[in-house]
């Protein structure tokens, strides 16, 4: 009697009383007992913190129990304070991606002299000079039926016609890796800050090492706690149980691996060569900023706006012109640099070749003379790099994998630990963005929805809104690597082909930016 | 203003990338030279040039010039740019393209190179002159092609030719000229070069017998196997020995075609001469 009338008031708990009721048994029957959580997030970089905001920020989720583990000292990673030099990591934000970031509340918090937002970007071919031309500016939309559309405001079809427009934004927003982290840290310090005279909910575990993940033991007998479906991650500061564990953890997850889901792929036989830059202009915040990028057949070069007269550079080459690369004087590097987007590729490759007997400063001299700037397809605007920042050039090997599932029996991976993509289009961080954020939506829902978040019921969703989404993204600039890898030869003249077709045809260049952006 | 708009948006369309168009500036508004006797040319002028040089090349073989006018017209788009690109990939192809060096009578002073040793690339090429009682001439400016660079390439093709005829024994007879040309196509692939073999309905049969059986094969596979030619820095081999360079680049010669035709004519000439004495001891005799 008295048990049904103590286990109706539980009933009449709100959830998260009624979950620490239940915890808090659990907690008594011994110290061997690991701590359970709902949600543990395996993994402090960007897409890490922004699912553990989106958790935490979203009023259905807000009450789980959740845990952010780390290995690194999460509250060091700030940006300097000194406005000259830039972190050579630097990632570009996609509209989609922002308007997420603004949703949680985080990118409030980031440092916004240090984002550059950049409205065109131009592309063009390093062997035949075709070049394209994204400008947001230019997508206005000005025909005839944009003009119809805008004498009845407030409609669908009005909407409808705004479907491709690029947000406020722009083409996307530059910020340094740092930037974004340390916005999401204040936005996470905040939320806790705010539930001060709560029970406290989130734990992040930083300077914690994950030490094995395994699944729990078999229960003893029939009414004690029953973990053995239940992922126990083992840290070193002792043992945690997730309701649903998620790895954020970067491209050799060990959340993946507990999980044994496969990720085939690739090596590309490419090393990621970046650097920051400063160029010989100086812009100002209300100067239109472009991005930059040429296809060389040994990979794309990259130049991304910062503010001031910086520049990021991501230049995608094989290992050994990487190699010479790092090896080279400041003053031979900015050389290279200017080389890459204005010389032919035969120049480049000689430069960068290990029996090269002239230093890359006198080369580019000379041949710069010999190339004239509309036969390699050079905009018009492009700037001259006028050095490189001391100690900024660093390198990373190039590959593509992608996990065959993103979610197993209380396990979701999310970012890198999911798929890892060809930096040639900017979207590594952004896919793994809108993961943080599927996966945070359906949560919510299973929670408002009365569903254990670890089951496939909650999980299966995320799985179909963003594999075949990501798998295409993937697909599509792995075989753009692949048709610019061509030097020469009948590839080169269709792809040339193709892109001047392009860049006449206005519509399709606004949906390809749209797709890119991430509009839904 | 729909037909308006939309006869806008099919001409951006149909607006052809450059590499496309038949004609990328009028005739009336020529584009300034890029260097001091260049003549830019449409694509129907070109061609107009290809053709009318082919064929009057092809009627009278000792106009230089029209060879020579055959030869630009057909080096753009492709085979001109390859050419180039092939010399900047050579550590020594580029460092003939930094130096631009020129091969005329004057820099290259006769006297000199008759001096040099007997087996030098120098001396050879000073004995071939004199055989075949040639000069280096100034050899015709390229006008037609348009980057500066490339046209340089052109002229350095032009006049590394006599350098080819020295280190192969072939001669300036049409024959000779065939073989190199065979060669040269095989080694550089401008298509003038292979154009040029269209001459050899101008031979007689036996010649054109002989070429067809033992040059055309030892022009194919040589100019296939060997370094590329117009990648040497000859002003810099006058005083290698010529069998050195031959084996450093990968050249056998060919049986030397003035000897050959020397025997066949001395031959004949003895057939002729036995056949008239019988004659003439058989008008004698009676007979």
């Amino acid at each position: 009697m008295a048990s049904t009338a103590l286990f109706r008031r539980v009933l009449a708990l709100p959830p998260h009383l009624r979950r620490s009721v239940y915890s808090s048994t659990a907690t008594h029957t011994g110290a061997s007992q690991p701590d359970i959580y709902d949600v543990v997030c395996i993994g402090g970089g960007p897409v890490g913190l922004s699912f553990v905001s989106a958790l935490r920020s979203h009023p259905s989720t807000s009450a789980l129990r959740v845990a952010l583990i780390d290995s690194q000292d999460l509250s060091t990673a700030r940006t300097t304070k000194d406005t000259e030099t830039y972190s050579n990591r630097c990632s570009s934000i996609t509209p989609a991606s922002l308007r997420f970031l603004k949703q949680i509340g985080a990118w409030e918090h980031a440092k916004r002299g240090r984002t550059q937002p950049y409205h065109a970007m131009d592309v063009w071919d390093g062997v035949s000079g075709s070049k394209i031309h994204f400008d947001s500016v230019d997508q206005q939309q000005t025909g005839l039926l944009d003009a119809v559309a805008e004498m009845i405001p407030g409609s669908r079809f009005q909407a409808s016609r705004r479907k491709y427009q690029v947000e406020d934004v722009g083409v996307a927003t530059m910020c340094e890796n740092a930037n974004t982290t340390s916005a999401l840290l204040q936005r996470l310090h905040d939320l806790d800050e705010e539930r001060l005279n709560e029970r406290r909910v989130f734990d992040m575990l930083e300077k914690t090492r994950v030490e094995s993940i395994d699944l729990g033991p078999e229960s003893k007998d029939e009414k004690s706690l029953d973990l053995s479906q239940w992922p126990i991650v083992t840290t070193s500061h002792g043992k945690i149980a997730a309701r649903l564990l998620v790895g954020a953890d970067g491209a050799n997850s060990p959340v993946r691996q507990f999980a044994d889901i496969p990720s085939p792929g690739w090596d590309y036989n490419q090393h990621g060569v970046v650097a920051t830059l400063h160029v010989d202009r100086h812009h100002t915040v209300q100067d239109l900023r472009t991005a930059y990028q040429r296809f060389l057949p040994t990979g794309p070069v990259a130049l991304l706006p910062l503010p001031g007269n910086k520049a990021s550079l991501v230049w995608s080459t094989t290992p050994q012109h990487a190699a010479k690369l790092k090896t080279l004087s400041p003053p031979d590097f900015t050389a290279a640099v200017n080389a890459a987007f204005r010389l032919m590729p035969v120049d480049i490759s000689y430069m960068l070749s290990p029996t090269s007997t002239t230093t890359p400063t006198d080369e580019l001299a000379w041949r710069e003379t010999a190339t004239p700037a509309a036969s390699t397809g050079l905009p018009r605007n492009f700037p001259r790099i006028a050095s490189v920042q001391e100690g900024s050039i660093a390198s990373f090997p190039l590959r593509m994998r992608h996990a065959d599932t993103y979610t197993g029996h209380r396990i979701a991976l999310i970012g890198d630990a999911a798929h890892t993509i060809h930096p040639l289009a900017g979207q590594g961080l952004n896919l793994g963005l809108a993961d943080a954020e599927s996966l945070a939506k359906r949560i919510a829902y299973g929670v408002d929805h009365g569903m254990d978040v670890g089951s496939c019921w909650t999980l299966d969703g995320y799985n179909s809104d963003r594999w075949a989404k990501n798998n295409a993204v993937i697909g599509v600039v792995d075989k753009l690597s692949k048709v610019y890898g061509v030097g020469s030869g009948p590839v080169v003249w269709g792809r040339s082909a193709g892109v001047e077709v392009l860049e006449r045809l206005g519509t399709l260049k606004g949906w390809m930016m749209g797709a890119a952006a991430g509009v839904k | 203003m729909r037909t308006q708009i939309s006869q806008h948006t099919f001409r951006r369309l149909l607006a052809l990338p450059q590499p496309l168009r038949l004609r990328t500036f009028s005739i009336l508004n020529r584009p300034p030279p890029n260097y001091p006797g260049h003549v830019p040319l449409t694509l129907v002028e070109r061609g107009a040039l290809a053709l009318g040089s082919a064929f009057g090349s092809l009627r009278n073989p000792h106009r230089h010039d029209l060879i020579a006018a055959l030869g630009e017209a057909t080096a753009k788009p492709y085979f001109i740019s390859r050419l180039r690109k092939a010399m900047l990939a050579n550590p020594t192809g580029r460092r003939i393209l930094h130096d631009k060096p020129r091969i005329t009578s004057q820099t290259m002073s006769l006297e000199k190179l008759r001096q040099l040793p007997e087996n030098t690339v120098g001396r050879a090429y000073a004995a071939w002159l004199d055989r075949e009682g040639v000069t280096p001439d100034t050899r015709d400016q390229v006008r037609y092609i348009d980057d500066p660079e490339e046209a340089y390439a052109m002229q350095r093709y032009r006049e590394t030719h006599d350098f080819t005829h020295a280190i192969t024994g072939l001669p300036v007879i049409i024959e000779g000229e065939l073989a190199v040309k065979a060669f040269e196509f095989a080694n550089t692939l401008l298509p003038m070069t292979a154009l040029s073999l269209v001459a050899v309905v101008r031979l007689k049969a036996a010649e054109r017998k002989r070429f067809f059986e033992t040059y055309l094969l030892w022009a194919v596979g040589n100019g296939l196997k060997a370094e590329e030619v117009v990648n040497v820095y000859w002003e810099e081999e006058l005083e290698t020995d010529i069998e050195v360079l031959r084996a450093r680049l990968g050249i056998e010669i060919p049986p030397d075609l003035r000897e050959t035709r020397k025997l066949l004519r001395d031959k004949e000439k003895a057939e002729r001469a036995a056949r008239d004495a019988k004659d003439r001891l058989g008008a004698v005799m009676g007979v």
